[in-house]
């Protein structure tokens, strides 16, 4: 187990690794350079010369990338001239609201997909599983952006029972006023919550034919045992693998949810910083998520194998 | 010298598309209250930031990064005056009211400035004086490449002795005589005074002195204060920033730019603020704006375009809707150096040909939904002013194809009905293509135009099927305005830099803090702001005498010269905004062209806050 930990470690590490080379290249290979996107069309020769020595931007690529690793290892992740603050103090500003956000829609969206994966995998061609499996469709057919609109119109506009934005400020403002945060995540949610339920339907629906189901039913089982010890952890693999696969979007944030509810996170800075050419803040963003991937995956595994022995025997 | 900034583009442009649409379902809430009503004191005003552009920098001598309306006219100016104030109402004069100084004195043939400065007070009671004055020039000379208004040979380069006889005078001595309205409009606007009593020093414990009177010491100060305006999340409780000569102070500040002002009590200028405090709220898209705007959580906000259709849905909520135009022009440079399409721009009738083809009147009218205007030359046409002549308000290429295609068919060039034009009699005589144009060679361009705003791209489709009319082939190139700044740069011709062909970012240049709308940044041979390497020793010779001569003739000559010679295209000049102002909310009409910048120490509410 130690020695599988440590494989996956190096791996993930030599993956983020590889993720970093790949980024520098492409961010250099775009057509002119930092210096005149960030400093402007009036930029003098000698303040672009100035601006590029001062960030290294004129030396050889190879030093560049050196250089960058380097302050990286020492946790400093750059300074983002266009917003005129640390790329540390901007990811800690961004990252917790983004995890809260898109942490708190994921959560809520298990909370109720599992056990209605499972419903309607037990009421499988019913009248529930056939609605519920419209909705589903609905919600996940429905572009993100269209729901939450919808969801300001109606609930901020009409009837105004919550704000139409995030409450602005640091996580700890954030939270002093939580009413704000209603809408974005159950956007969020009802996204979710159709993804996750049909993964969870379909693998259910198997587990439901296994012999084994069948004999625990011979022997007795009531459904709600039959579906708690028997087919919930027996059928949870592909939804353990989407939550691996949703770590890395906790992390780099939900773009669209971010631009409609005025709620500043990941998803923001990073498409902001690519408009911009800020390559301080789309450096530490790509080794942020790449870390998050490589972590969720890793997770991913580390839950394959507390729910199914047959794996952490293989 | 004319500083012309950009404003940030609308991001997610998309997003408020679709928001229109779907905003188009719901139903109208009530009106609010009405315009008319008794002044009352008090009341807090939410005025909406453009999306992805808060205030990010605070001390006022902005680097080029932070060089921006939303840093400077939106922002510092509230706390920190400049010494003279350009705008009255939209009305591009100087204001003598709003100015720290009474209007300059100019003498030695116009080659000495003499400021007086009127009796101002910092909040800790002592007068703003020649020192405060002396200490910005002395900061911003000493880091000038740093400095976002920054062109080699205008201001602080052209002064070449400031003394301070008093503490209320100032004089500049020039390397030469100066067009009065240009160097007040244009370098004087650039002056802030400072509080040289408090910041004056290089670190936060350290006393303060006369450090600014050495470079080195300019240096240190500059360094000092730039670093103390790094740190964001402390602008509203860094004593530094207190010390305001302007009518609001900084109350509160979270680094995403939310920005809440209250009144300086110990403003000393002829308007104090009514209103107890004025925000500015940061947005991600225009979407979000919007989103507040209809739950009625903003004072003074703005209707993305692609929701104009809404206008009535926002009237009815009892906001007065007008647009907001910006004191700036709007350009499409071109790349006279590029190898492959420089010789062609290097015609006129090559670009008189183009220029023909934008149909300025209906992209205002269709395009831009009536709100916009005509842009025929290098001066903004809106508001009005004394700067516009008859060829520039009229345009000596005003759109037709009958007249395009004559052009080309004068020159050389030989034109089908459908296809691509090619030239047919190559050489530098009359009648030919001209010089460096080879027989059988093809009216083809490429533009780069910045992504996400509709508006943008609905033009350039349009004026991509006109030159089609005449067989010019325009190949649109989509782009994050970030890359086309950084690539739209003067270049050699056969240098890797020189490849970008045209470019457009739909906002223009704006003139501000430098007003007088002449062209010796963007227009001379090798300024700045000549990115597409023109040059024609005419138009040199004609800018020179607007910033040297006095009088609107010579202005007018070189405005009609410019507009005729085309050094860029010209499109139609549309709004920064279309504001949406509450009802109640009195003052804020007409709104600021010069900078953007607004007053809010004029408005005032009637009837309920």
């Amino acid at each position: 187990m130690t020695g599988y930990l440590i494989r996956r470690l190096w791996h993930a590490l030599l993956v983020v690794f590889g993720v970093t080379i790949v980024v520098f290249i492409m961010l250099h290979l775009l057509p002119g350079g930092p210096a005149r996107a960030i400093l402007g069309v009036r930029a003098t020769p000698a303040a672009i010369a100035a601006f590029d020595h001062a960030n290294g931007y004129d030396r050889p690529l190879f030093a560049q990338y050196g250089f960058w690793v380097g302050h990286l290892a020492t946790g400093q992740l750059g300074y983002s001239y266009k917003l005129n603050q640390s790329v540390a103090a901007l990811i800690a500003d961004r990252l917790p609201k983004t995890v809260l956000l898109v942490g708190l829609a994921n959560l809520f969206a298990l909370v109720f997909a599992v056990p209605l994966g499972l419903l309607q995998a037990r009421r499988r061609n019913s009248a529930l599983d056939y609605s519920v499996t419209g909705i589903a469709f609905v919600f996940y057919s429905m572009p993100l952006f269209w729901l939450s609109l919808l969801l300001v119109i109606v609930f901020s506009i009409d009837v105004r029972w919550f704000p139409p934005e995030a409450p602005q400020g640091n996580l700890a403002q954030v939270l002093t006023a939580p009413g704000g945060l209603v809408l974005p995540v159950a956007a969020l949610t009802l996204i979710t919550i159709a993804l996750f339920s049909r993964y969870m339907r379909s693998s259910a629906i198997d587990s439901l034919t296994q012999d084994y189901i069948r004999t625990a039913q011979a022997k007795g089982l009531g459904d709600a045992k039959l579906l708690r010890r028997h087919v919930l952890r027996n059928s949870l693999l592909p939804t353990i693998t989407l939550i691996g696969l949703t770590l890395p979007v906790v992390v780099s944030g939900a773009l669209l949810v971010e631009s409609v509810f005025n709620f500043p996170g990941m998803g923001l800075l990073f498409w902001n910083a690519a408009q911009a050419q800020d390559y301080a803040v789309l450096l530490a963003c790509t080794v942020v998520v790449g870390v998050a991937t490589a972590i969720g995956s890793l997770l991913a595994d580390l839950l394959y194998m507390v729910v199914d022995p047959r794996i952490r025997t293989a | 010298m004319p500083g012309r900034r950009y404003r940030g583009l609308t991001v997610l442009a998309v997003a408020a598309a679709l928001a229109a649409s779907v905003a188009g379902c719901t139903k109208a809430a009530s009106p609010g209250a009405g315009p008319t009503g008794k002044p009352v004191t008090g009341g807090n005003v939410t005025f909406a930031e453009s999306p992805g552009t808060p205030p990010n920098y605070i001390f006022p001598l902005d680097a080029l990064q932070y060089f921006s309306t939303n840093n400077i006219n939106q922002f510092q100016y509230l706390m920190w005056r400049p010494l003279y104030w350009i705008g009255d109402g939209s009305s591009i004069t100087l204001s003598e009211s709003r100015s720290l100084a009474r209007p300059p004195v100019y003498s030695h043939g116009n080659t000495v400035v003499t400021i007086n400065l009127k009796p101002y007070k910092w909040p800790d009671g002592k007068p703003v004086t020649s020192r405060d004055v002396v200490f910005w020039i002395n900061l911003l000379t000493a880091n000038k490449l740093n400095w976002g208004e920054y062109a080699p040979g205008f201001f602080p380069d052209d002064v070449t002795k400031v003394t301070a006889p008093t503490l209320s005078q100032v004089v500049l001595t020039l390397n030469g005589a100066v067009n009065q309205q240009w160097f007040t409009q244009s370098e004087l606007t650039q002056l802030t005074p400072l509080p040289q009593h408090a910041w004056d020093k290089t670190s936060v414990s350290g006393k303060v002195g006369n450090y600014d009177t050495t470079t080195a010491g300019a240096r240190a100060v500059y360094k000092f204060l730039d670093s103390q305006s790094r740190d964001l999340g402390s602008y509203a409780t860094n004593p530094l920033w207190q010390v305001v000569d302007g009518p609001w102070r900084l109350a509160s500040f979270s680094p995403s730019g939310l920005a809440k002002f209250v009144p300086n009590k110990a403003y000393s200028g002829p308007v104090k603020p009514k209103i107890a405090s004025f925000a500015e709220v940061p947005f991600t898209s225009e979407a979000a704006e919007y989103n507040a705007l209809r739950a009625g959580q903003l004072t003074y906000g703005y209707i993305p375009a692609t929701d104009i259709a809404q206008k009535s849905l926002i009237v009815g909520q009892g906001y007065q809707v007008q647009p907001w135009y910006l004191w700036s022009m709007n350009i499409v440079p071109i790349n006279f150096n590029n190898p492959t399409v420089g010789p062609l721009f290097r015609q006129l009738y090559v670009r008189a040909t183009m220029q023909s083809l934008i149909d300025q009147k209906q992209y205002v009218k269709a395009i831009l939904k009536g709100y916009g205007a005509v842009e025929n030359g290098p001066v903004p046409t809106l508001p009005a002013t004394p700067y516009l002549t008859p060829a520039l308000r009229n345009g000596p290429y005003a759109y037709s194809v009958t007249r395009a295609r004559s052009l080309l068919r004068e020159h050389g060039w030989t034109v089908p009905p459908n296809g691509t034009s090619t030239c047919a009699k190559p050489g530098t005589a009359a009648g030919q293509c001209g010089a460096g144009i080879a027989r059988g060679a093809q009216l083809s361009f490429t533009i780069a135009y910045a992504a996400g705003v509709t508006s943008i791209g609905q033009e350039m489709q349009a004026w991509k099927s006109a030159l089609s009319l005449v067989g010019i082939r325009l190949n649109l190139a989509q782009q994050p305005a970030g890359n086309i700044f950084s690539t739209m740069t003067p270049c050699s011709p056969h240098s890797a830099a020189c490849k970008w062909q045209m470019s457009y970012w739909g906002t223009g240049w704006e003139f501000a803090p430098d007003y007088y709308p002449s062209g010796e940044v963007a227009f001379s041979t090798a300024a700045i702001g000549n990115w597409g390497s023109y040059t024609n020793p005419v138009m040199d010779s004609k800018i020179k005498a607007t910033t040297t001569k006095n009088g609107l003739g010579v202005f007018h000559d070189w405005a009609d010269f410019a507009t005729q010679q085309l050094p860029m295209l010209f499109m139609p000049l549309s709004p920064v905004q279309i504001s949406a102002i509450r009802g109640n909310l009195s003052g804020a009409l007409p709104q600021p062209s010069a900078g953007l910048a607004i007053t809010p120490e004029n408005w005032y509410f009637t009837g309920h806050t």
